[in-house]
């Protein structure tokens, strides 16, 4: 296979994740060694995938492969904690962290730890959804992810139980070349309701890779609220995937930030399986220097009155470049859908660059579907008005720009989390443009 | 009556241009090889160059396969197995249109081209390309006398070598795509047009192109250059008779526009698109391009599709000059098992440089039809604009309609904005019409017009009143 052979830190990885002792758990070892197989069969892609036709991996060859660290690193988790969450998983390189972690209050219904804990408590439940929601047939990282499926997060919210706090998962990334494959399995049974914030974080400026897959099974008017945010080290690569799976009358409200990591890529995959689902799709990326943060979304409508909202933003300084590819089906039959998508991308430099690529396709008569993009710099109207007032040009420019990003930020339902992106928001504003 | 049932009677309309015009023909063999291109070069009496030219083209061929990403599925198209060189026998040199064979006076009669008449009472010169030799041209002299060339391809390089070779190639290159390699190294006939240095040309030029030979592809080539300050408007229309043997038309069309140049290009295209089953019909895979060369320049691209089985068409406008313009707008109607992947390619290098795309794309019956869009604001284009609407309309829960525009920015004081939405005719629309006393086909007629609209204002008149005319034809139907 010759592109692997290009991609010695990759292939390495592969080899890796073979060498993994098999799990108690025969449908496990199962679904890891179809993975794998399809990890080795697949090639790693490259920009002559349509899938990543402007995201060039390149910076993958620049690490070395490592074996995971046996031991884990002492992090002080402060500066990335959230007061009002109702507990919290910490993951260093991949691997839980028990002191560093949080799971004193957890209310009746809850259950939130690790994957290994999940496994034992409820083997039929993850059986029916671990590396099911996600599929790796075509998907490189995530076949890649899944073959290293040892342990990840595993939050749990019984039938018609509210959790009105956040559950905060943290993966914090602390050694030059690591290369975890974290994993988070959420489940909302029926009627159920919870807000997951799942946050990559670093304590490194170092180079190192992070593979992330999640999977979120959202049951029967079941609502999930989902934010993510990727403040990784300006030199690692981040590759993340989100399968959500909506039952009938459920809903699947997310925001994705991403402010950090040298080339960021997200796939959002949400399908609506029921009938009456409804999703909100908010995303931001804010990047700078030689940053490349690339967004992938599918909004699949399966079933009908389905309905979707969202709106991705983007602000491109310096060389960054911003990717987005935003696909909304509506499948034969799923009829009364209703779907709007939006694409909004400033660009600050003479050198930044954004490629954005909304799509329809539409196999139903009777439904309402529109997307729109815009690439373009600060309204000239709205800088005169801020001027007029008495700001200086570079004040006026920076304030608009923190505004324009504010909004994905100010939706998110964490308030401590908002201040603490608005304050990163506002550092790179300041100093980037 | 429920207006599905209507709107499904309404869109299935036989097809009116279907019948075989018997005409010796003088036909290469089947299959493609360098002899076959030297054979075809060699018919055409043509100069060594563009011998060279051809087999440049060929050779790259070889090395290309088809594209596979567009949105459409056809069985392999079999290249050995078409005819790539067919002619009307040659007769000696015709001085009027009474001495052009009746037959195909007739062909034309049928399609509704009264060609004499419709010339001088629409002042439309008319290059009439039958099965890619050119048989008949009108108002040669009315054009020369201003110093406009327009001609076909053949006689343009034969009388006017150096134009041709100057610009043939250039906004188009051989090795392009893989179609436009083909066509490039096989290509029969097509339209050559010059308009000198601040000439306007006075009247519409036009051009019908028509598919007659069982199994033998078309490979039209167009090149039009419009020096500094020319303008000129140009149609092309094209209709095509029944056949269950499906066809494969490769065109290329080069548009060249100097500083301050003027180019219209428009086209309705209604070949045979096969029958109710999928059947049959029209593989139309064309490469059109217009390159705005020159300052403050324009090109515009305006397309009403509704025929062909598969349609893969991007006429594009490469914008170099600083201040030029680029234009787009297309009506794509598919029906039955049609599928159209089409739309544009704006790439912005010039600087202020401007472009709209209105594209408006109707799905009934099976059909699949995709918008498909490139806009690009090079590094280059500084203060560049565009602004890109696709709307989409289905009629009936059994055809799809896709957008794919790719939006490429690398200069932060372009703007560029897109917008596209997909909708079907409202039955309060429907109610409000027919309250009104008007029928449901009418209204239907009404309001697919309406939803049009912004193409058919770009349309010169005789044009938009055609397509006016197809797009009732293609959604007629008996309504109980």
């Amino acid at each position: 296979m010759s592109a692997v052979v290009q991609h010695p830190f990759v292939e390495a990885l592969v080899a890796g994740g073979s060498a993994l002792p098999a799990t108690p758990l025969s449908w496990l070892n199962q679904r890891r060694a179809t993975a794998l197989e399809r990890a080795n069969a697949l090639s790693v892609p490259s920009t002559r995938d349509e899938d990543w036709r402007f995201t060039d991996l390149a910076p993958l060859n620049r690490l070395h492969y490592q074996a995971p660290a046996a031991a884990v690193a002492a992090v002080d988790v402060a500066p990335f904690a959230l007061p009002e969450s109702a507990l919290r998983l910490a993951f260093v390189d991949g691997v839980l962290a028990p002191a560093l972690s949080d799971c004193g209050n957890a209310a009746a219904g809850v259950t939130a730890g690790t994957l290994v804990e999940g496994l034992k408590s409820h083997p039929a439940l993850m059986e029916a959804h671990l590396a099911v929601h996600a599929p790796f047939e075509q998907q490189f990282f995530v076949a890649l992810n899944t073959a290293w499926l040892r342990d990840g997060a595993y939050v749990h919210i019984a039938g018609h139980v509210t959790l009105p706090k956040p559950i905060h998962l943290l993966f914090i990334s602390t050694r030059k070349d690591a290369a975890p494959c974290p994993r988070v399995l959420i489940v909302a049974d029926t009627g159920a309701q919870c807000t997951v914030v799942e946050d990559y974080v670093s304590t490194t400026a170092e180079a190192y890779f992070n593979n992330a897959v999640t999977e979120i099974a959202v049951a029967a008017n079941a609502h999930v609220k989902h934010v993510r945010v990727q403040r990784e080290s300006l030199a690692a690569v981040h590759i993340g995937a989100c399968a959500v799976s909506l039952a009938k009358d459920s809903s699947y409200v997310s925001q994705s930030v991403a402010l950090g990591a040298r080339l960021s890529r997200y796939n959002l995959d949400v399908v609506q399986q029921g009938e009456g689902a409804a999703a909100v799709i908010d995303g931001l990326a804010l990047i700078s220097g030689e940053q490349c943060a690339d967004t992938h979304t599918v909004m699949d409508h399966a079933q009908p009155n389905g309905r979707c909202s969202q709106l991705h933003k983007t602000i491109v300084g310096d060389q960054a470049h911003a990717v987005f590819n935003g696909k909304v089906f509506v499948r034969e039959g799923a009829q009364l859908t209703n779907s709007a998508q939006q694409s909004r991308n400033l660009l600050l430099s003479p050198r930044a660059r954004v490629d954005t690529k909304p799509q329809l396709e539409i196999f139903a008569d009777d439904v309402k579907c529109a997307h729109g993009a815009t690439v373009g710099q600060l309204d000239a109207e709205q800088l005169f008005y801020l001027k007029s007032r008495g700001l200086p040009d570079g004040q006026a420019r920076k304030l608009l720009t923190f505004a324009f990003g504010a909004e994905i930020v100010d939706r998110i339902p964490v308030p401590s989390l908002v201040a603490q992106l608005e304050r990163a928001v506002m550092a790179q504003t300041q100093a980037g443009v | 009556m429920s207006s599905t049932a209507a709107l499904e009677q309404l869109v299935n309309q036989p097809y009116r241009h279907g019948f075989v015009t018997d005409i010796e023909s003088d036909t290469a063999p089947k299959g493609l090889n360098e002899d076959i291109i030297r054979f075809i070069s060699a018919k055409k009496a043509e100069p060594e160059w563009l011998l060279e030219f051809r087999l440049k083209a060929y050779r790259h061929w070889l090395t290309m396969t088809p594209p596979t990403w567009p949105n459409v599925t056809y069985p392999t198209v079999d290249f050995q197995n078409i005819t790539y060189y067919s002619a009307p026998k040659a007769k000696k040199k015709l001085a009027s249109m009474d001495e052009v064979d009746p037959e195909l006076l007739k062909t034309f009669e049928k399609l509704g081209v009264p060609m004499n008449e419709r010339a001088a009472l629409a002042g439309v010169a008319v290059d009439v390309i039958f099965d890619s030799v050119s048989v008949a041209t009108t108002y040669k002299q009315k054009l020369a006398d201003v110093g406009i060339i327009f001609c076909s391809i053949s006689e343009a390089v034969r009388e006017h070598p150096d134009l041709v070779r100057k610009y043939m190639g250039s906004v188009v290159p051989t090795g392009d795509n893989f179609y436009a390699a083909l066509n490039s190294a096989v290509f029969t006939d097509g339209s050559f047009c010059y308009i000198p240095k601040g000439v306007k040309c006075p009247m519409e030029l036009s051009t019908y192109f028509r598919i007659n030979t069982q199994e033998s592809g078309q490979f039209e080539r167009t090149l039009i250059v419009a020096e500094d300050g020319a303008s000129v408007s140009y149609l092309e229309g094209c209709t095509a008779p029944k056949f269950d043997t499906n066809q494969l038309h490769a065109a290329v069309v080069e548009l060249v526009a100097m500083d301050n140049a003027d180019i219209k290009y428009s086209t309705v295209q209604n070949w045979y698109a096969g029958d109710e089953k999928g059947v049959g019909g029209i593989y139309n895979f064309v490469t059109k391009r217009g390159l705005c060369r020159g300052v403050n320049s324009r090109i515009s691209w305006t397309q009403v599709e509704t025929g062909s089985a598969i349609t893969w068409k991007y006429p594009s406008c490469v914008l170099r000059g600083d201040n030029s313009v680029g234009e787009f707008y297309s009506v794509a109607l598919t029906n039955h098992y049609q599928q159209a992947d089409t739309g544009t390619k704006m790439i912005h290098i010039g600087k202020n440089t401007r472009s709209t795309i209105v594209s408006k794309g109707i799905s009934a019956g099976h059909s699949n039809n995709s918008y498909r869009g490139l806009v690009r604001i090079a590094p280059t284009a500084a203060g560049a604009r565009n602004y890109s609407q696709c709307d989409s309309m289905l009629i009936g829960s059994k055809c799809g309609a896709n957008t794919f525009p790719y939006i490429d920015v690398r200069n932060p004081s372009g703007k560029v904005e897109h917008e596209a939405t997909t909708s079907k005719i409202g039955e309060d629309q429907l109610f409000y019409f027919q309250q009104r006393g008007i029928g449901a086909e009418e209204a239907i007629s009404m309001i697919i017009n309406g939803f049009c609209k912004d193409v058919f204002q770009q349309l010169p008149m005789e044009f938009a009143v055609e397509a006016t005319k197809l797009l009732g034809l293609k959604l007629e139907g008996s309504v109980g």
